[in-house]
């Protein structure tokens, strides 16, 4: 390949991946020098490649540099040191703090708290008839449920969503708070996203916290809280900060990403949603063909520890090699007819949680339970979806989120 | 059943690498549990499985603390 596509630019992804690009470079041996800002890049896009990447943690570094493609100063890559940038040992321990309240069995226990959100959401939307399928769903079930989860009182939780949708706008190239906004006075390159939302959601995870240590409750703040006084496990000011952060954050965005792009696909595959109705064994299968088709992260970047050779290709200590998830999921090597979206898909050993290393998605669990009520509550109501305008996309290379798609109830 | 795929292996969990990401336990919930008390993996009873099963569990494991310890004799 003489020249590389760009795959970086945030506002090619207003029209959706672009799945050509990936397609061609797949196609290269090796892996691909992509340009980026003074310095580039190697770019990830097989799925063979991608999983060997994210599996040995060692050699592809999370804590060296930064996850996202641009580099941070020490200082800020510091401040905002979450879960996410960590290597083992400190990713371990910090992992195990809240692991258990993620785990098949336990995520389990919160299925009627996420039945009782779907239910009540699309009552509502049934009664509405059609309108922004992510205003009225796709953002609110998520958002609902993780604050359930913290412990966050109901109270609150539209506060919450909105600083979480500033978040998002954070993702994106534009932000349209002003860097004092919510009485911020940290400079923003020391913040997540660089966003002033950031400031005002550790403030509110503090106020939360304190709240918790004098009035523990049955919630994962709680949980955290006894974590940071246990001897030996401590968890820092910071690092309860970011991890509260995180989870707020982690817990919307993904998830939301994945019921609007499924709410798309099901629109516009009816057959597919049809096979669903006629046969709900399928909904298991339905829901991971959901997430592989949204692929709600796109890319996650590591840097090599040592020189090493990827695919054949001789790679530098230092160097950022970035994961697309985005192109693994469509890899014709391991997905029979990737373009398609096939309810029934078998063996679907898709990357919509990451590659399969130690960094995969702590929500995994939540939010294929969420796919699966939403479908389950779907097809027990009968919904077919139609779709009624294009979705309206965010303009990142990292997140692949729908900012707004009018959906309504077909005939 | 006979064949090498379907012999008896036992399995076990490196204490020191696992996450407790529960994968283990979504594959095969009858013989891994996250214990929410040592927040690890955990194997139960004697943490047997067919060769070919336990190869993939190894395999799906996102930490690669699981192993395969020994063959069982019958």
């Amino acid at each position: 390949m003489t020249t590389v596509p760009n795959i970086t630019e945030p506002s090619l992804y207003l029209d959706g991946i672009p799945h050509d690009r990936f397609a061609a470079m797949r196609c290269e041996p090796g892996v691909l020098w992509h340009p980026y800002g003074d310095d580039g890049f190697w770019a990830v896009t097989r799925h063979a490649e991608v999983r060997e990447v994210s599996r040995n943690a060692e050699m592809f570094s999370s804590a060296i540099g930064h996850t996202n493609l641009w580099d941070l100063e020490a200082d800020a890559l510091e401040a905002r040191r979450s879960l996410i940038d960590t290597d083992a040992p400190d990713h371990t321990r910090l992992r195990r703090l809240i692991a258990t309240s993620f785990t098949p069995k336990n995520i389990k226990l919160w299925e009627d708290t996420v039945r009782r959100i779907t239910r009540e959401l699309l009552d509502d939307f049934v009664a509405t008839g059609s309108g922004d399928w992510v205003e009225l769903v796709a953002a609110p079930l998520p958002i609902r449920v993780i604050l359930a989860m913290l412990g966050v009182p109901l109270e609150d939780a539209d506060y919450l969503v909105e600083l979480s949708n500033y978040l998002v706008e954070g993702t994106g190239d534009t932000q349209s708070i002003p860097p004092d906004a919510f009485g911020n006075t940290t400079e923003l390159r020391l913040l997540p996203f660089n966003s002033p939302a950031s400031h005002a959601l550790f403030e509110y995870g503090e106020k939360l916290a304190e709240l918790r240590r004098s009035d523990p409750q049955d919630d994962l703040v709680t949980h955290l809280v006894q974590a940071e006084a246990a001897d030996g496990d401590r968890l820092t000011g910071s690092e309860y900060r970011n991890l509260f952060h995180l989870l707020v954050f982690a817990g919307n965005e993904t998830t939301r990403t994945a019921l609007s792009h499924g709410a798309i696909a099901l629109a516009d595959h009816p057959e597919q949603w049809q096979r669903v109705l006629d046969d709900e064994g399928l909904i298991e299968s339905a829901a991971e063909e959901v997430l592989r088709w949204s692929t709600p992260v796109l890319h996650m970047r590591r840097t090599t520890s040592q020189a090493t050779e990827l695919a054949g290709t001789a790679i530098d200590a230092g160097q950022k090699v970035v994961v697309w998830y985005a192109s693994a999921n469509r890899d014709e090597a391991v997905f029979d007819d990737p373009f398609s979206f096939d309810v029934g898909r078998t063996d679907n050993q898709h990357f919509a949680f990451g590659g399969g290393g130690p960094h995969m998605c702590l929500g995994a669990f939540l939010a294929r339970l969420e796919v699966v009520v939403l479908l389950e509550e779907m097809a027990a109501r009968g919904i077919r979806l139609e779709r009624r305008s294009e979705p309206v996309r965010t303009p990142s290379n990292f997140v692949h989120g729908v900012l707004s798609v009018d959906i309504g109830l077909a005939g | 059943m006979t064949g090498p795929d379907h012999d008896l292996v036992t399995v076990a969990i490196n204490a020191d690498t696992c996450i407790s990401s529960g994968q283990c336990e979504m594959l095969e919930p009858d013989v891994f549990v996250v214990d929410d008390e040592l927040v690890i993996g955990v194997v139960v009873g004697a943490g047997q499985l067919a060769r070919s099963r336990a190869e993939e569990v190894v395999d799906r494991c996102p930490a690669a603390a699981i192993s395969i310890v020994a063959a069982t004799e019958e």
